[in-house]
């Protein structure tokens, strides 16, 4: 009985033991690591990188002779990349949405098909009571 | 023994909670600055400031965007 009970307190020691190791890595691991992330994209160097490819496409479009308001929609078009992040990231967290997604999808694909069929039936017996008019 | 250990958790969790903390507060201002060094390039090259403010406003929308996710993702959980 004695022993059990050591053994017991001797597992509960080990798994805050555990428990502790693990928070302290993570205390420090997972805030660097997301710090990591927002740093690559939302820093005053990556903004001035960015600013310098889109400035860049900018002027090459200027000087063939694009007039101003196509150039900067086309910019637009050009950065447009990068604003698809937030729609991957939407995509990568709603996994099951995706799922979703595409069953509704292959849904409507099936009643479209579906409907078509009914239509293409109806057509050929509008067609053959048309041939029977005709004789 | 045990105390100590339980003492050192919520440390650590603290710690881990406050560094996020400080992330989110943080998240603004880097937007920002990026926003800002983003529209500064391309004025430079010859573009009016109002355009290169519209070209930028797709840093507000990434942060709003990420943010949203985030949010869904943290209340979806609950």
């Amino acid at each position: 009985m004695a022993e059990e009970k050591e053994r017991k307190k001797e597992e509960e020691k080990e798994d805050v033991e555990e428990l502790k190791e693990l928070l302290s890595v993570v205390s420090k691991e997972v805030p660097a690591l997301i710090k990591g992330i927002i740093a690559s994209v939302f820093s005053e160097e990556a903004g001035r990188d960015m600013g310098k490819a889109a400035a860049a496409f900018y002027k090459e479009l200027k000087e063939a002779g694009m007039p101003d308001d196509v150039a900067v929609k086309m910019t637009e078009g050009y950065i447009s990349a990068f604003t698809s992040l937030g729609e991957v990231m939407k995509r990568a967290v709603s996994g099951r949405k995706g799922v979703e997604d595409k069953e509704l999808e292959k849904e409507i694909s099936k009643r479209i098909k579906e409907k078509l069929a009914e239509k293409g039936l109806a057509e050929k017996e509008e067609e053959e009571e048309g041939d029977e008019e005709e004789d | 023994m045990k105390l100590r250990g339980i003492i050192s958790l919520v440390l650590h969790a603290t710690r881990l909670l406050l560094s996020l903390l400080a992330l989110w507060l943080s998240f603004g201002w880097r937007v920002r600055k990026a926003r800002k060094a983003f529209e500064k390039e391309l004025v430079k090259m010859g573009m009016a400031k109002k355009d290169a403010e519209k070209l930028s406003s797709w840093y507000s929308k990434l942060k709003n965007d990420i943010m949203q996710t985030v949010k869904s993702y943290i209340f979806a959980r609950r």
